[in-house]
Order: structure tokens, then sequence, then C-alpha cells
């Protein structure tokens, strides 16, 4: 839009002032490297006016400027910059200026997405970055995020490696405590429609994962608070703008389509059969009677060699000024645990038309239906607390479980996984639907003035349904055997934009001005139903349908929030090179009591384009320099959407005390903060845009700090009082302090089409949280973080002076024969909880990232490699089977980890910094090889097939880590429990252009 | 022109922002009900009424788990009975426990920090029940009742609610006041938006003494038929006594004849001791005739993580038959150490029922490894079977109600007042504990000469009658024998033991409460 209205504007001031002034004239035609193809939609600029022009679908521009000598750049997205110096234009002359750009896959993208708006990469004042489909990863993509990962500095990833499972992304560290409370997740905006992300249908799953990562042209970070000040009480974790793919000149047909197998690498490290033998016998010579001859590994039965496929159709095409595009896909993808699967079919339509001279109508829809079978719960624990001693199967063929001296049924045991798998059944469909459609309308009688309007959705509805026959052997002694939860959410948003962005040249100045202005309100309603029952009275229904049944609990709760804004945001650029940006938003959010619902969110900007100034520019190596400075405001919203309504709760039929001879449902009312608030993070960016040797490098640098006031944490309370023992209050603050850099060079610039090409990026980033206060004087630490194995046990502490989710653990000095020796910090002589200290966190110190991308000839090869360093793990793995007793626990001996044949450990020790781990690691995420045939020119003049290429793609080709566990980036926070293992996938593909 | 259009844009730019500032946007819960409406509906004073019976027994507004009240705690770990008895009990010489939750260790060994998780969650529990007492007493004052326009026969009955209400802040001061010593004193009448003052233990002591009294006329006189289970005379003088019994340790000043006195009305109500000593923990003892004060749970209606489903699962382990019990399984957790064990066999010979209890098979007599169930002998007390053998409504949740308070209490109360000189009839105290020896070896052979009724005579004998029934500690406290004298295997964190420092006679103010109300003061030592 901002582009549109920038060369009409632009095209309509050097009409006007053609007739009146002496001018002559540039043009031309800009062809790819190969010089066949015209390149359409290439940006040329005469550097230091305000000059330009776009390319036509033939390739060719013109440009009326005053007599002189300038130079002209080109730039356009997927090649690299070109320019040309010395051209001369003579007055009432035509001067011709013909341009080869040489395709690329790193190129700093010239639109730029930054919310209700574009700009130009050049006029950028914030922090933002911008990855294109060019540059995405590749390979077996099922998550959208995964398209970006190691590419963008200050921009985490972090893994999930069950297909389908919940991806996060962290944007300069969060801003919230990480405990429930408000998210740290960033605002994800998809073809201009904030989504509804977290609870309900994307409970625990990908919130991305209705996209289809084939219909996405670009990926847009705004990472600092001038960037996503636009988007206010929800900016402050930074948001990603999602841009799906538009129409083309066309028709044109693609497909897209791979295969893939992936197989497990690495696992908890646990004894041996022989070692647990040896074990059981030591510690618990009663049990030795229980062990079996085998040696099962239990691990390698539920795991498989997974396979996926994945085809992509798509058609894109225009006619007249009306395009459009269709985009298809379906994906089926197992994981590498028996049982898991995600199938997902997907649909994407956009189009756009001008429909009227002044009246552009666009709109973007996007369905899809995902269907996911589940790892049964219990299935991966089981396996890795099984005993290697036992059999698969009994003599007679049955699944072998434990039992009893009577061959009865016993608790207290580990179940089989294999038999798990046979019976229990979690499977789930997703249906989702977002889109919008928006109006442009150039207003005919102002010059500059455009209004746009736009209504969006987001709507889903999914169910999961898990089924647990009688027969399952844990089932057995169930009070009421066999249950069946079934979970429907059904929750839709709606978006309503109305914004009007005016925009005004100064030629004399060679200055713009442009300010938008909008406002925008979105109603959400969540509907969630949910039955539970158990006591089945037949398991022949399956997941389909629910007999009767000896317990029953249906559910059902509504939740709604409205959000309703302003905002408005000006850009000025003074002489071609002083760039200012000034944002404000006002929100106003039903989340809280009346009379606290509104905040003003502002931002402030600076750019400075050093390269434009006469005194620097051709003066030094540098072809790009560029300083900004960006200060800003935010909010983060809670997630609770009636944090500040006293409310009164009633409890369920299985809570109704007796009070005489009759059970009474009981009330219960709730504590709150009527006071209640946002989170806010104010912070400030300083950054620098770089160039040398013609823009083959370039690159940013930036650093940042962010301060969290407000802080939503759950506090004690005063007792005797308070209504609870803990209430959700603004309290406290935090801070994030980082720095960012980028580079990109173009090694070799493969300028034909015979040469070598081998474009490189690495970035860097570092960020350092730090808790700053409770601020209530007493409260020095609140507990998080729960593990497995001890009953409300935590690891994790969030206290000033240390970053959040800390571990909080004793210091392990040393041991005597299993048991060890805790330093006693307190000098007390008793060591209990003031002993523990907080002790590294799961945040990376560092974060590192780097892809080349190489062609020759019709090769092509591709790599994305990635470290961490300095984030820790605690493995609960080991901790929660790392010692002896757990053979006498129970009814049957538990299978043992590895750690404790070295820390001889006979009670647990869950609280030991032996288990926080360096999880320090490279890894080397993808590896493409691709081979591309030209055009083909069929003997049949109907089906020219434009090109086609074949690749092979491995990911997660090595992974080198100190850490012992499953996965050195073991989930959200730091804790290894039992995850879901990581995999090496080798995909073999064709994408073929018609 | 260049500065007036910015000027321009930019006050368009604030006007617009300022837009969605114009009124707050009016969005009520619709899943849950806003305190404006609640009492609309007349039975939400009983409701209410069941929250607070419900504080002793469900930790939630969903059984047995999904919305606690208490939250800084796993939630079954943050039920009434079950955080009470741990502390009660398990830093004595009668259990231990097994796990290795972080935290637990501590109240085994006696070496609990002001952030330990347990003693933290029963006084949030504690806190939590007193202030629902209060918020209920608010919302049911007569001139609330008037200007909601209820009945003159809701009016009636919501005052006999108040009693009780007032009963259940009292049991729960009590609480308060013997295992944290000075604490916070709230009533209906603090603000609540003040920070409460920490009172002194005679004013808490005081206050309990003083609002039972007051209440006794209002309550009926025993907890039984519709008012099983609900506040009850007889249930006033049980925590009376044991209030006025433990007086030198609350106020230094010692009340045992008042002690003796309020044993005496509960006595004089007209209970019995049930035949049956194991029926009193079965699922079936809501029909003892021996219980004064329970708190019933309900396999299907009331169900809990605490309360009887830890206690009868916690103590089953090794070879234990689970299903003998009337439960799916054993948690493998608590054991008896070895004093108690020893305390019966002190006695003279014969069957004493009681110590027929004791499971020994495959389990050691000492507790030698606190993780390791065999060690220690089992102690399967509770039952979630009948007394005709029938299990229980539900595996995983017993229906056996909690024995707060029986007559067998009573009378040791009665008997410990006597023999400690409080005066009373030596005769009737040395009856009073025969009966109960009667009981427990079926003849007269374990009974006791009138001599032989010292005060230790009747520490010991409350062990064996009352063992694991959440009073020890504050017994071991009373005879001044649970830190500086007295050890028991683990006791201070070694195998052996060793005595502990006196301070440990109270639990310390949670860390918690100190940062959030700057005018309660930790207990010294801690």
């Amino acid at each position: 839009m901002w582009r549109k209205t920038f060369v009409s504007v632009l095209a309509s001031l050097i009409a006007g002032s053609a007739a009146l002034a002496q001018t002559g004239t540039i043009a031309g035609v800009v062809l790819s490297s190969d010089g066949v193809r015209p390149v359409a939609g290439a940006a040329i600029s005469v550097v230091g006016t305000t000059r330009g022009a776009m390319t036509g679908d033939d390739g060719r521009y013109t440009i009326v400027v005053e007599p002189g000598t300038y130079q002209l750049r080109v730039r356009r997205i997927g090649f690299a910059p070109d320019s040309a110096t010395g051209v001369v234009v003579a007055s009432g002359a035509t001067t011709n200026q013909d341009f080869r750009l040489s395709v690329t896959a790193q190129v700093l993208s010239e639109v730029v997405a930054i919310g209700y708006g574009t700009t130009s990469a050049r006029d950028l004042t914030g922090a933002v970055s911008t990855t294109t489909a060019r540059e995405f990863n590749t390979g077996r993509v099922v998550a959208p995020e995964e398209l970006i990962r190691a590419k963008i500095p200050g921009v985490q990833v972090i893994d999930n490696n069950e297909p389908g499972g919940g991806i996060s992304i962290r944007i300069r560290g969060g801003t919230s405590t990480g405990i429930g409370n408000a998210p740290n997740d960033p605002l994800y905006v998809v073809d201009g429609v904030p989504l509804q992300v977290g609870g309900g249908a994307t409970a625990g799953r990908n919130p991305l994962n209705f996209i289809n990562p084939q219909d996405i042209e670009s990926v847009t970070v705004l990472k600092d608070a001038s960037s996503t000040a636009i988007y206010g009480s929800r900016g402050a974790n930074g948001v990603v703008i999602i841009t799906t793919k538009s129409g083309a000149t066309g028709p044109k047909f693609s497909y897209t389509g791979t295969a893939s197998t992936s197989r497990v690498t690495g696992g908890p490290d646990l004894v041996s059969a022989s070692q647990f033998r040896a074990a059981v016998q030591q510690f618990a010579p009663f049990r030795s009677a229980m062990l079996g001859n085998a040696n099962t590994n239990w691990l390698g039965a539920i795991e498989q060699d997974a396979s996926g496929m994945e085809h992509n159709l798509a058609l894109a095409g225009n006619r007249d000024d009306m395009r459009y595009r269709l985009g298809i896909g379906y994906l089926d993808q197992s994981g590498v645990l028996l049982g898991s699967n995600v199938e997902r079919a997907s649909l994407s339509f956009n189009y756009s038309d001008k429909i009227h001279n002044d009246l552009t109508l666009r709109s973007n829809l996007k369905g899809s239906r995902t269907k996911d079978r589940f790892t049964p719960g219990g299935v991966l624990g089981n396996a890795i607390a099984y005993p290697s001693t036992q059999p698969i199967l009994t003599d007679s063929g049955t699944y072998y479980e434990f039992r009893g001296n009577a061959g009865q049924p016993i608790t207290g045991v580990p179940s089989n996984p294999l038999a798990i798998l046979a019976q229990l059944q979690d499977e789930g469909t997703t249906l989702r639907s977002v889109g919008d459609i928006e109006g442009e309308y150039a207003v005919p009688f102002i010059s500059g003035l455009t209004a746009t309007v736009r209504g969006g959705f987001d709507v889903n509805r999914a169910d999961r349904t898990t089924f647990t026959p009688t027969t399952l052997y844990s089932q057995r002694l169930a009070a009421t055997p066999g249950n069946i939860y079934r979970n429907i959410p059904e929750e839709q948003k709606t978006v309503l934009d109305a914004f009007a962005k005016y925009s005004r040249q100064f030629a004399m100045l060679s200055s713009e001005f442009d300010v938008t202005g909008g406002y925008s309100t979105e109603r959400f309603r969540g509907d969630y139903p949910s039955i539970s029952v158990s006591g089945l009275t037949s398991d022949l229904l399956g997941l389909y349908g629910i007999p009767s049944s000896t317990d029953r609990t249906p559910l059902y709760n509504v939740q709604e929030w409205r959000l309703r804004s302003g905002f408005g945001r000006a850009n000025l650029s003074l002489l071609d090179r002083y760039l200012f940006t000034a944002t404000m938003r006002g929100d106003r959010s039903s989340k809280f009591s009346p009379g606290h619902q509104y905040g003003v969110f502002p931002s402030a900007a600076f750019a400075w384009r050093a390269i434009d100034e006469p005194f620097v520019k051709g003066r030094t190596p540098l072809s790009d320099l560029k300083f900004r400075i960006a200060w800003g405001k935010n909010g983060n919203l809670p997630f609770n959407n009636y944090a500040g309504f006293k409310a009164y709760t009633i409890g369920s039929v299985t809570a109704q005390p007796q009070i005489g001879g009759e059970f009474v449902t009981t009330i219960r009312p709730s504590q709150v903060d009527p006071n209640l608030t946002w989170e806010t993070t104010t912070s400030t960016n300083f950054g620098v845009d770089y160039g040398f040797l013609g823009d083959r490098v370039t690159g940013t640098i930036d650093v940042y700090t962010k301060k969290t006031t407000d802080l939503l944490f759950t506090v004690p309370t005063a007792a005797g009082v308070a209504l609870s023992d803990r209430v959700l209050t603004n309290i406290g603050s935090l801070q994030n302090r980082g720095f960012e850099f980028a580079i990109d060079a173009k090694l070799f610039d493969g300028s034909d089409k015979r040469s070598f090409s081998w474009d490189a990026n690495f970035n860097a980033s570092t960020n350092r949280n730090k808790l700053l206060t409770i601020g209530r004087p007493g409260i020095t630490q609140i507990l998080t973080g729960g593990i497995a194995g001890g009953v409300g046990t935590n690891i994790q502490v969030l206290q000033p002076g240390v970053p959040i989710l800390s571990f909080l653990v004793f210091h392990q000095i040393g041991d005597t024969s299993g048991v060890p020796i805790y330093e006693d910090r307190d000098k007390n002589g008793i060591i209990n909880s003031n002993d523990l200290r907080p002790f590294h966190s799961p945040a990376p110190k560092w974060i590192f990232g780097h892809t080349s991308n190489m062609s020759w000839l019709g090769f092509d090869a591709s790599t994305t490699l990635r470290a961490y360093r300095g984030n820790y793990v605690y493995n609960n793995v080991s901790s929660n089977l790392g010692y002896y007793n757990i053979l006498t626990q129970g009814n049957a001996p538990t299978n043992l980890h590895s750690s404790v044949l070295k820390t001889g450990f006979r009670a647990p020790q869950y609280q030991s910094d032996y288990y926080v781990e360096d999880a320090s690691f490279i890894r080397m995420d993808n590896l493409t090889l691709g081979y591309t045939l030209g055009p083909i020119r069929g003997m049949n003049a109907f089906r020219v097939v434009e090109g086609a290429r074949v690749f092979g793609t491995i990911q997660n080709v090595f992974t080198t880590t100190k850490y012992t566990g499953i996965d050195p980036t073991a989930g959200l926070n730091g804790i290894d429990n039992n995850l879901y293992p990581r995999s090496r996938t080798f995909v073999g593909g064709i994408s073929v252009g018609f | 022109m260049l500065r007036s259009t910015i000027r321009h844009a930019a006050a368009s730019a604030v006007v617009l922002a300022v837009i969605a500032g114009c009124s707050d946007i009016p969005l009520q819960p619709k899943s849950d009900i806003t305190s404006a409406n609640i009492f609309n509906d007349p039975s939400s004073y009983k409701s209410f009424l069941a929250k607070l019976y419900g504080g002793l027994v469900v930790t939630g507004q969903v059984g047995p788990d999904g919305n606690p009240d208490v939250r800084g705690i796993d939630e079954g770990f943050s039920q009434y009975v079950r955080g009470y008895w741990q502390l009660q009990e398990l830093p004595t010489d009668e259990a231990i426990i097994g796990w290795g939750d972080v935290g637990l260790p501590e109240m085994n060994y006696q070496t609990w920090s002001s952030s330990n998780p347990f003693t933290t969650a029963m006084y949030g529990r504690i806190y939590y029940q007193i202030a629902l007492v209060n918020e209920f007493l608010r919302e049911t004052s007569d001139a609330k009742l008037d200007s909601r326009g209820v009945s003159a026969a809701l009016k009636a009955q919501v005052h006999q609610y108040r009693a009780e209400a007032r009963f259940l802040r009292a049991l729960s001061y009590w609480h308060a006041v013997d295992l944290y010593g000075n604490v916070p004193l709230t009533d209906e009448n603090t603000s609540v938006a003040s920070l409460p003052r920490q009172a002194p233990r005679l004013e808490v002591f005081k206050f309990v003494e003083t609002e039972l009294k007051a209440i006794r006329p209002e309550l009926p006189a025993k907890s039984a038929g519709a008012n099983y289970a609900r506040a009850s005379q007889a249930a006033v003088d049980m925590v009376l006594a044991h209030l006025y019994l433990n007086a030198k340790v609350y106020t230094g000043t010692e009340r045992y004849a008042d002690a003796r006195t309020a044993a005496e009305a509960v006595i004089a109500a007209g209970f019995t001791l049930d035949p049956s000593y194991r029926h009193l923990f079965q699922a079936d003892n809501h029909t003892s005739p021996e219980l004064i004060f329970t708190i019933p749970q309900d396999g299907v209606r009331t169900r809990t993580w605490g309360g009887l489903t830890f206690l009868v699962h916690a103590a089953i382990g090794g070879s234990i038959d689970a299903g003998a019990y009337g439960v799916n399984g054993g948690w493998w957790g608590l054991r008896l150490r070895s004093p108690v064990a020893d305390r019966y066999a002190a006695e003279p010979a014969g069957t004493d029922a009681r110590a027929a209890i004791m499971y020994t098979t495959g389990q050691s007599r000492v507790a030698s490894n606190v993780g390791d169930f065999a060690t220690g002998y089992a102690y399967p007390k509770y039952s979630n079977k009948t007394s005709a053998g029938v299990s229980g409504s539900n595996a995983d949740f017993p229906d056996t109600d909690f024995p707060m308070f029986r007559l067998a209490d009573a009378y040791l109360i009665y008997a410990e007042a006597v023999a400690r000189g409080a005066g009373g009839s030596a005769t009737l105290a040395v009856s009073y504990v025969n009966m109960l020896r009667q009981r427990a070896y079926g003849s007269t052979a374990g009974n006791i000469l009138p001599a032989e009724l010292t005060p230790q005579f009747v520490l010991d004998e409350r062990s064996r009658e009352l063992g694991w029934e959440a009073f020890r500690r504050q017994d071991l406290v009373r005879f001044g024998q649970f830190t500086e004298a007295g050890i028991w295997e683990w006791k201070g964190g070694v195998q052996a033991g060793k005595v502990t420092a006196a301070y440990r006679d109270l639990y310390p103010i949670p860390a918690n409460e100190l940062s959030a109300n700057p005018n309660v003061k930790q207990n010294p030592g801690y």
C-alpha cells in the first residue's frame, strides 16, 4: 500500500512539475542476469533525490528528472541490488540505462511490513528483520516458525520434536516471568489479523499449525518498541508479521512435493539389563525374583522410522488488475514415536483487484484441517521407566506386565508401553480459518490520502478425544476403570480496522511526510465444553462414542475479551537522510475492571542515513551506513480474561462436603486485585545498518535495553484478610539487555550464470535477563518449575538479581557412599531450603546462526548452523530415576538412569546442582542440495515447464553437545522430562513450475 | 507549511488514539457468578456454609483436584486434615514418611525452615478458612440480610449458620495458636484493606475461648443426624478441653481443671465407646456412637487426595494387600517409628487390639532407611472397608470419615487432668482408662491400678489409643518431650536420633507471611 501511494504521489508530482521545469528522462529495462526475463517490480531510485520508479511487468521504467548527472540504484526482492553511476541526463532528451540483476537468496527486502502499512527497508527507523521465501529454511518444515530458525539475531525458536507440537518464539528474551500470568510469546499477525494464541484449540500445539509454510511470502519480526508500539498493549514481546504469497503475473502453476524419513538420534542414558540386575541384587534383593532374563530396548520398541510427505500446488495469476493465488497443501507426517502423526490439508486464497480507479479490494483466506494422532500419554515415560530385564511379551504372546505373587494385577508398577500403544487412543482434529477482506480507497480530491477498511476473522474449532479402555493394565485396579475425555474448544475472533494514511512530498527539501491514523476493535469469544467420563461399561465404541459410565463430569465455560484501540504513526524524512518516526496507540482492554482499562503506548525513533551525507558518500568504502535510535513503551496483557472481577465459583459434584445427611455444592468467592493492569515494557534500541563494497557485504548491529515494570506476579497475601493465599497483582520489574549482530556477505557474487555464487549470513545475539525486583520488601523468592519426582517439587526460582527461571539447587560439594554433601550456605549445621541457591538459567547467553547459500550452474546448496552458549538444562530423567531407593518403592523395581552408577545416590536428590547441565551445543539444522533445470521448451507448445528443481535435505545433520539428556534445546523452560526425542530427517523433493 | 502539516497530523493522530479511551468496555464474566447477584439465590447461604465445612475436607472447587483454594503447594498436599496430621505426627516418635518430596524429609527430621512448603501450606489453609469465615459473617450480617429482604425463616437458619461458621473459625485459631504461636488475629470486623496485627498467644487463646462460649448455646447438643459432622456443643467442649489442657503451653497458665470440666461435659453428653476399636477408622465409622466430631469423606461426592485418601493409601505398602483395606493400591509412605511398637510391647501380656493393627510381615521394627517402606512397622489403621467387610464406594477415595474428636480422647483428657491433680475423681479417671484398655484387650488383663495413673502413663496411653490421630506433637510439647527431651530414630536428621532445639516446639511463621505482612514477627529461633 505504502509503495503504491508513494509511487502515485511521486508520479503526480513529477507530472505536475515537468510542464514547468526543464527536464529530461531516464528510461530502460531491468532484466534477469541471463538477459532473458524481465524483472517486474524493481525499484529504481535516483540517489540524492526523491525521484524513482518501479518497473512494469515488461521490466521497463521511466523517470523524469532535471538535467544533470545522477547515480541510479535498483533493488528488487530476490535480486542483488545494482547501481549505475554517471548517468547524464540532458534537457528534453532520454537517457537509456538498462540493468541486469542476478538472483540472490540474501537480500534485505525492499518492502517491509510494519503493521497497518509497509515501508522500505531503507526508511526503517526501528529494529525490524524480514525473511522472505527465498531465504527460508528448507526441507521438511511442518511449522512456520522453523522457516526463520537461526536466521534473525535476537529471535530464539524453541524446538519441539513432536510433529505439530508447540513451538515457541522468544524475541530478545521474555518480558514476563514465564510462569503463566502473562505471555512471553510475541504477537502473531497474519495478513493483518492478530492471531488468538494459547489455550483452547491451540493448547499444547503449535498455534501456527494451520498455516502451510509454502504459502508464506515473508516473515517480519518487529523487535524493538518503536516498531511494536503500533500494537500497543500486546507488543512487548515483539510482533511476528506473516504475509502470505499473493498473485503474480501468470497464470503459473507450481508444484512442490517432498518425501522424508526421520530416525531418532540420541536418548536418555539408562542402565543396561545387567547393570540393572546387579543393582536390584544389591539394593533390593527381595525383588530379584521379579526380574526377567530379557534384554529389552524399550525405547527402541516404541520408536519408528517416521515417514512424511508433502504436496503443494499453487496457481497464481492475473487478469488486468486482478491478481489471485490459490494454494493447496497436503502434509502427512509421522512422528518418531509410534502413534504420533499429523495430517494437514490447507487451502489459501489471495485476491486483489482494482475494482475502480480509486478502490482496491484485497482478500486473504486461509483454512486448514489438521488431524493429530498423539502418542498416548505414559508411553514414553513407561518405556524409560521399564526395566530392560523384562520382556515385551510373555511366553503366551500377551503383553508382559508386573504382577503380584498370585498373578493378580498390582498398582504402583510401570505399565508396558507397547500395551498402552496398542490400546489407548488419543486423537484430535483442528479446523481453523483466518482471513480478511480489505478495501483501500485513494480519496480522489486529496492527493496522497488513502483510507483502508479491513475486516478480519480467526475462527477455530477443535476436538480431542482420549480413550482409555478398561482392559488397560493400569485400569484393572482403578476405582472406575476405563475413561474417555473429550474436549471441544471453539474460538472466534473478529477484527475491524479502519485507518487512513496521508502522505506528502516536499520536493524542494527532498523530504516527505506521511501520517497514518486509525481505529481497531477486536472481539473474542471462546466456548470450552468438555466431558470426562470414567467407569466405562463397554470398550467397544472406542473413541467414537460414550457408552454409559459410572462417573461423568461435563464442563462448560465461556471466555470473552474485547480490545478497542486508536493508533497513529507519523514518518518524516528530511533531506532524504534524516528519518523520524513517532507512533502512539491507545488500548482499552476489557480484561481489567472499569477505570483501569485504558493505556497509551507511545514511541519515537530517529534514523540518520549517514551514507547519504555529502561528506560520507563516496569517501569511504561504505556503501550503506545508517544509524537508528528508538524508544518506546509497550504493554503485555495477562492471560486471565477477568482478572479484575470478584466472582463466585461453583464447586463440582465431587467436591461436596457433607452437612448433616446431605452433600451440598459449594460456592467460593475469589480474591482479586481490582487495580490490576498490564505489564509495561519500556525499551531503547540503538542500531547501525551498514554495507560495504557496493552492498556486497551488508548487516546490522543493534544494542537494546528493555525494562518491564508492573510485572504480573502471583504473590502471597497477608493471612487473615485475603480470600486466597495468593493474588495476582502488578508488582516487580525485570530487565533484558542485549546485543545483536548480523552480517550478510556475497562471498562469490555469481554475476553470470556460469560462475559460482555463495551468500553467507552470520548472526550472533546475546540477551541478559535479570529480575530486578519483586516489589515487596520481604518477598525474596517465588518458586516455580515443577518437575517429575516428588509431588509439588519446584526446581526454578524468580529472584531479584538473577535471570528468571534460574535453577534453585543445592551446591553439591561431594558425597560419601551415595549421600551427597551439600554446601551449608548459612552455616547452621542444617541443610534445608535456606541452603539453596540460584544456579544458571535455561536461557542461552549467546545464540549464533549461520546460513550459506551456494549455486553453480544449475546446482545449489545451502546449510544452516545454529549454536547456543550458556543455556542450562535440568536433567529430570536423570534425577527422577537416578537413586537406588526407587528399586524398593512401589510394587516393582523401576528402571535406573545411568547417572546413579556415578552418584550412587540412595535417596532422591532432586535439588542437587548435579542435574543442572550445561547444554551449549552446535547443530547443523539443515543441509540442502538441489539442481535446477532451466526452462524446457517442450515439444508440446502448450506445455512449457518453466523450471524444475530437485533437491535433497538433511535436517539435524549433527548436534555437538556435552548435555547428556535427550535434547539440549529441551523445551521451553529447560526441564528435560521425557521430552519427545529428536531425530535426523532425510528429505527428497521436487518443485516444478508450469 | 511543512510544520503546520505535521502539527495537524500529530493532532489528529492523538485524537484517533484517544477515541479508544472514551468509555469502559463493560464485559462481565459469563461462567462465574458475580458478587452482585450471588445471594439472589437463597441457597447460596447454605452453599457458602458448605464451603466453610468443605475447607476441612476438599481442596478446591473440583474434586479431587483441578481448581485449588490454596495455591502455594500441590493441591493434594494442601488438604486441611492431611496438612494438620502431618504437622502433628511426622516429626514425632509415632510416624515417618518415606517420600522425597521437597520439604517432606524435613518434617521427619525436625529440620524445617520458614519456607518449608508443608508448614507454609498448613498456615495458608488455616488462614484461608479464617478469611472465608470472616467473609461469610460479613455477607450474612443482619443488615445485609435485611437489605436483600430474606425471609424470617431463612434468617433464623442463617443465624445458626453463623454460629457454625464461628465454630470453624475458633477451631482453626486453636490449630494456629498450637502450631504457630503468636499469629494474626482477624474477625469479620477487620478491614480487608488492612494488614492484620499479630496477636500474642494469650489473646488468641482468649478469642477462641470467648467465641466458643458465646456460640455454644446456639448449637445443637451433638453432631448427629441432620447435624452430623456439624458444629455442636460437644464439639465446642472438645475444642475447649484441648485448649485448656494445653493452656500452660499457650499462655503460661495451667487450666487443667477447666480441661476436666469441659471433658466432663462431653462425657455427660451421652456418647458411648464403640465396642469395636477398628470400626472407628472404617468406611462406616459415621455409625459409631463414639465419634464426637468428624470430617466426613465420600468416595463419590467428597473427593480429595488428602484426608483419609492419604491416610489409607500412604500407610499401605510392602506385602500388605491393599484390597483388604478397600483401596486399589498403596502409596508406600507412612510407617511407625520404633517407640510405638516399644510402647505396646511394654504392656502386660495379652493381645492389645490396637497393637494388632501393626503390620510386621517383611517390615523391620526400626525405620532404619527413611525411603525404604520395609523399615519400620506398617500401621494401616484407617481402612476403606466397612465393619461388615464391604469395600467403600470408590477404591481411590475412601468413604471413611476423619475422627477428629471421639469419646476416648475425652476420657484421657479427664484422666490426665486428674493425674495432674486438677481435681475430679481418681476412681473415675482410672475406670475411664480401663474402659479403653478392656476394649483393647477384650478382657481386664490390661487394666491398671489407680497408682499407675500418672501423667506420663496417660501420655503413653494417648499414643496407644490415639496414635496417628493427629495429637502426638501437641501431647509431646505439653510434656516437654518433643524437642529438648526425647530421642527416636531420625529425630534431628540422624538415624540414631538426637535432641533438637526447643524453639522447634513451634513451627516458623512462613517466610511468605513475613513478606506479605510486615506486622508479623518470626518466632524466636527461626
